[in-house]
């Protein structure tokens, strides 16, 4: 287990450096600069401003600059909010990320689940297809009709919740809603497959055979394995949904990480962007060994390599 | 006799009763005819392609990029069933044409990470080792890029075209695809009718293309009937973003994600794409569900 | 199954149609006097806290070194120039400065600064201060954007762009504590306009020096303004409260203000429906609602100081030949995009700056005229459209830019029969392509920073940063010229107008239409007006909670209904 552990945490490097490289060279690339803007600026200034973030030297120069702020952690000040550095940015972006991926996964989950369970047991009968559909109801529908559509219907027809922002607990709601309704789905379908597969095998038989109650067999033996694909599913879902819908961020105007990602993308706002993908990629790279240590742990058969 | 016809957990059936080499599919047809909600689908599906297909020569129908600024929105009436918008534009004509567009962005993109991932998965999981490890890396690396940059990038430095599109959105699912072939292929190289094919001094191109890559092909079917509706779903948040089709065309996504922003004003607009995009992604979902039921059991029961 | 599945699908989107047809009606109703409705709720807040929709998060609150209305509405609160605007008429009032004197040949200002004035930190506010801060401005190090304000003093242009090397060579002095003295290099009539701009805005040089850019982080900075900077978060809000060491702290009414930096504009407009903003200002609202808020008691608009047009690139084939331009010009029906397509709530437009300067008479703007656009063409070698090479109108994304665009092109295609492609981008590349020249027909707009048409006919000069057409004619240079010179503001208005003109003629500008200004504001509210600047200084706004005196009666059961949906 360790030198599986150990290994992976080193991987992580060489990753993160071909990730920052890749995104780097992209930024680059892509028309348009950070410094223009719908009025002029003196072209005075436009060097000045080049100058102060090292954009006038070569690119290679510019790429070792990066390479070797990123070991230090220090990703500078963002290009479009120059007060403020990007880790600053990033870490108090990340609570609200946290707190509202957090909150829909939980939901998706505590929803998805029992949901998947019962249709698979309940296999190809009335009750499977009305779960798997109020399931699938999630899937069809976008955020960004759901979004409106429930802010329309709770918030500005009945009042119950405010129509956006995150202040105080009810403001919570409506986005957390919004962004775990997919996710139920995508939950609620793995848990069948995984409960269908588990439930066929023989030594599940050999339970029921031994006389023990349906509910036992299911939740004591099918469930353990039945869930495993949610649990690998988990994991790059979690990175995801932490990233914030960015749908869901601009309906709501919730402050969190997603929507620096895309406007920076727009604004060309080369350290935010790359700091947040360097970032992100950190965060998808351990989720993703923690739901494989979590595998075996569900798993016994499997090994890790 | 096939390769194919050698493998005992291939063809159970074969190796009891003596039938014909392809009773697997023929067998996991007849589970899917049972299975009506995805026969239903798939009807469904169907006439909707070829709806969505034979749209401009469909008579009667108005023309999606005739505007009648006069009119404006207005709500479903007899002259225009689903009413028009802002620029009095028929919505059912652009509904179905938006249709048109979806799909096909729907079936290249997916198509685009078929080829993509089937042969990386493929040659990665036949060959392991190194070459796995390292191909598998890069899987992983990809997957941690956030897609929204290529997908800007590759919309602005090349035209803005739906080609560009299809690219960017077939480049994004392929790393799922590979993953899942490669997972099948490390379980399916060992066995007996792949040895054979190799004593028998079939190339490693050969045997993979040839003889592995078909017997992925049902986890391959299931992930791709499920690859198009997430393809169409990534292609209306492009809209949201601006990013996706160009007007004056528009997909289910562009209609949909403009729809949303009137919905206390004009909800039809955002109903009726609304309603054909969600029929749409709910049929391939249960279509989807219901192949991988039928193709579901025999694929597991390794005989060794 | 199939039917009952398609039966849950339509009963599920039938039931969100419902939903959604009940709210335009059910709004809160309160009936004002004119005998319309409000929009939402109009309960006014308890405290004297006013809270509206700051739109996309500030760059920097730092002004002189900003750019954009969301960053200037917040430091205008926090900082105060030398003069103020009038919250109904913009007339420069006086701000830190009492008084001040012109010169009869207009090139010299003295503004004299009140006594007792001190930053929130207690320093006295200085004249040096003011002088420190404009040389901040012009120094190239510092790369204003807006160091181009400051150009009409004396030598400041050639000390901004590295021509001039000695400071003391610009035109501003400050001789003792409280006095400011600048040197214009030409009479400025419109001087005193500039002087309420953020730019202009004093720093507080010992904070600067300290903390360098941090110095707009809310542990170090410091204001005169009327307000305080009490908290901050990134793309969340801004709170700010009473500043007891402002002058006129007497005359402010509000304890706090809270701005939220919301982008989406549905969500702005949601927020003011469930009272939690009292203020939706100009430009939150999605276009596509303004033909229905007009119904509102809290609908406000009129003219803004912004023109809608699209640039030619003229260095392009076949855009080059001044008679394609023309016809492309004369083609679009300004009327109708107006009235059924922007639905009346802005007004065609046939020229390049906008109306509201007093005594400015506008050359004849460009008409819909299809007879004679198709002679133009024809003139230009191409009857009929035949032969007519594919350009471009490129636009960066937004909903009510590609809908002009395909109404212009269906116009274009019909009347001279010509078939042009359109070309959505986003922002940073849109940006590119339009200063670099690669584009055709490109949208713009421009919104000016002051009340005099200079604002919009800077821009045209040849080679100007924000021209971006390529296009340049020394007689309209020449024009400028003599009109920055010209101390009869007749005479001076009459050579701008003639610039115009020229511009207007030489067709490398399509207007389209003239802004408006559109916001939506609670009936509580007191102080705030509607500018054809769409700058409101916040310390005359305060809360009216009697305000109901002066409406009609309350309908009944009103109130009723509401949640808690409340400003926190």
């Amino acid at each position: 287990m360790t030198t599986f552990l150990i290994r992976r945490l080193l991987l992580i490097i060489p990753t993160l450096w071909v990730v920052g490289t890749l995104t780097f060279f992209m930024m680059r690339f892509a028309p348009g600069g950070p410094f223009l803007a719908e009025r002029d600026i003196p072209a005075a200034a436009k060097e000045q401003l080049e100058r102060q973030y090292g954009l006038d030297r070569p690119l290679h120069e510019q790429y070792l600059k990066f390479l070797a702020n990123t070991v230090r952690l220090d990703f500078g000040p963002s290009y479009k909010y120059p007060a403020r550095q990007v880790t600053e940015i990033i870490f108090e972006a990340l609570p609200v990320s946290l707190e509202l991926g957090g909150w829909a996964l939980l939901l998706a989950v505590l929803i998805g689940v029992p949901i998947g369970v019962i249709a698979a047991v309940r296999q190809n009968t009335g009750t499977d297809f009305a779960a798997m559909t109020a399931a699938l109801a999630g899937v069809p529908v976008p955020n960004f009709v759901l979004g409106p559509l429930l802010v329309l219907g709770l918030s500005l027809s009945l009042f119950i919740f405010p129509p956006a922002l995150w202040s105080g607990p009810q403001s919570r709601v409506l986005p957390v809603l919004t962004l775990s309704t997919a996710y139920i789905a995508y939950i609620a379908r793995l848990t069948r497959g995984g409960m269908l597969e588990v439930l066929r095998q023989d030594y599940i038989r050999t339970a029921r055979a031994k006389g023990l109650s349906e509910t036992t067999v299911v939740s004591k033996h099918a469930l353990k394995l039945g869930i495993l694909p949610v649990v690998s599913y988990l994991g790059p879902a979690a990175a995801r949904v932490i990233m914030g819908s960015v749908v869901v961020e601009s309906i709501f105007a919730v402050p969190g990480l997603g929507q620096h990602l895309v406007r920076g993308a727009f604004n060309r706002d080369y350290t935010l962007v790359l700091g947040v993908v360097l970032f992100y990629s950190l965060f998808l790279m351990l989720l993703n060994l923690l739901v494989d240590i979590a595998y075996t742990r569900l798993d016994p058969r499997v090994e890790l390599a | 006799m096939s390769a194919a016809a050698l493998d005992p957990a291939l063809a159970p059936e074969m190796a009891e009763a003596g039938s014909r080499p392809e009773s697997l599919w023929a067998d996991a047809w007849k589970r899917l005819r049972r299975n009506r909600a995805a026969v239903a689908s798939m009807v469904f599906l169907i006439g909707l392609s070829l709806l969505a297909a034979a749209a401009p020569w469909i008579p009667g129908l108005a023309d999606p990029t005739l505007q009648d600024l006069r009119l404006g929105a207005s709500p479903p009436s007899a002259g225009h069933w689903f009413g028009t918008d802002e620029l009095g534009r028929d919505t059912f004509a652009r509904v179905i044409y938006g249709g048109r567009i979806s799909l096909m962005v729907g079936l290249v993109a997916t198509l685009v990470s078929l080829v993509i991932g089937v042969s990386w998965g493929a040659v990665a999981g036949y060959r392991g080792g190194k070459i796995d490890e390292l191909m598998m890396r890069i899987v992983d690396v990809l997957y941690s890029l956030p897609y929204i940059f290529l997908v800007i990038l590759l919309l602005v430095f090349f035209s803005r075209s739906i080609l560009m599109l299809f690219v960017a959105l077939g480049l994004v699912q392929w790393l799922t695809m590979a993953r899942i072939v490669r997972g099948q292929v490390l379980s399916l190289k060992h066995q007996t009718f792949v040895e054979s094919a190799r004593a028998l001094g079939a190339s490693d191109a050969a045997i993979i293309f040839r003889h592995i890559v078909p017997n992925t092909l049902g986890p391959v079917i299931v992930f791709t009937t499920l690859t198009v509706p997430a393809v169409i779903l990534q292609e209306a948040f492009l809209s949201f973003l601006g990013l996706g089709v160009q007007p004056p065309d528009a997909s289910w996504g562009t209609l949909v994600s403009d729809g949303a922003r009137m919905l206390a004003l004009f909800p039809w607009l955002v109903i009726f794409p609304g309603m054909a995009l969600s029929a749409t992604l709910l049929c391939f979902n249960f279509l989807g569900d219901g192949l991988r039921d039928a193709l579901d059991p025999h694929d597991r029961r390794d005989v060794a | 199954m199939r039917p009952v599945i398609r039966l849950r699908v339509l009963a599920a989107t039938a039931a969100c149609a419902l939903l959604s047809c009940a709210p335009a009606r059910q709004a809160d109703v309160q009936t004002a006097a004119s005998g319309k409705r409000w929009f939402g709720d109009v309960r006014p807040p308890v405290e004297n806290v006013f809270t509206y929709a700051n739109g996309a998060e500030p760059e920097r609150i730092d002004p002189g070194l900003m750019s954009g209305q969301p960053d200037g509405r917040i430091a205008r609160m926090l900082l105060e120039g030398l003069t103020t605007p009038d919250p109904k008429t913009l007339e420069s009032l006086p701000g830190q400065a009492y008084r001040w004197e012109i010169t009869p040949d207009g090139r010299t200002y003295t503004f004299h600064l009140r006594p007792g004035l001190t930053w929130s930190d207690g320093r006295p506010v200085t004249s040096q201060d003011f002088l420190w801060s404009w040389m901040r401005v012009l120094k190239p190090e510092t790369a204003a954007r807006y160091a181009t304000f400051l150009y009409p003093v004396d030598n400041a242009e050639a000390f901004n762009k590295g021509e001039i090397k000695d400071s003391t060579r610009v035109g501003l002095a400050a001789p003792d504590d409280s006095t400011f003295v600048v040197r214009l290099g030409q009479p400025t009539s419109y001087f005193l306009m500039l002087t309420q701009f953020y730019t202009c805005l004093p720093v507080p040089r010992h904070v600067i020096e300290k903390h360098g850019a941090r110095w707009t982080r809310i542990e170090n900075f410091v204001g005169n303004g009327a307000f305080r900077l009490a908290y901050w978060r990134q793309n969340d809000r801004f709170e700010l409260t009473k500043s007891p060491t402002y002058w006129d702290a007497a005359h402010v009414r509000l304890d706090r203000v809270i701005a939220y930096s919301v982008d989406d504009l549905n969500t702005c407009t949601n927020l003011y429906k469930a009272g939690v903003t009292d203020w939706n200002p100009s430009g939150y609202l999605p276009a596509q609602y303004i033909p229905y808020m007009k119904d509102f008691a809290d609908y406000r608009s009129g003219r803004y100081q912004a023109t809608y047009f699209y640039s030619i690139n003229v260095t392009r084939k076949p855009l080059d030949n001044v008679w394609v331009r023309r016809a492309l010009n004369l083609a679009v029906d300004r009327e109708t995009i107006a009235r059924d397509l922007l639905k009346g709530s802005r007004d065609p437009w046939g020229n390049i700056s906008p109306s509201g300067y007093p005594g400015y008479q506008h050359p004849p703007g460009l008409t819909y005229d299809p007879e004679k656009a198709r002679e133009c063409l024809a003139k230009a070698g191409y009857p009929g459209g035949k032969g007519f090479p594919k350009i471009e109108i490129l636009f960066n994304t937004s909903e009510d830019h590609r809908r002009i665009a395909e109404a212009i092109q269906a116009m274009w295609r019909r009347d001279l029969g010509i078939d042009i492609e359109l070309s959505n981008q986003e922002w940073g590349s849109y940006l590119q392509a339009t200063t670099s020249l690669q584009y055709d027909v490109s949208r713009r707009s421009w919104i000016g920073d002051y009340l005099d048409p200079n604002t919009f006919l800077e821009m045209w000069r040849t080679g100007d940063g924000n021209n971006r057409t390529g296009w340049g004619d020394p007689r309209y240079d020449a024009l400028l010229r003599r009109a920055a010179a010209e101390l009869d503001p007749a005479k001076r208005f009459a050579l701008l107008a003639e610039a115009e003109a020229l511009v207007l003629d030489q067709g490398a500008v399509i207007p389209i239409y003239h802004y408006s200004t559109v916001e939506l504001l609670k009936p509580y509210v007191k102080g705030l007006y509607q500018t054809a600047l769409d700058v409101h200084p916040m310390k005359d706004v305060w809360i009216d909670r009697d305000w109901q005196k002066d409406a009609a009666p309350v309908a009944a059961g009103a109130a009723a209904g509401r949640g808690g949906s409340g400003t926190r």
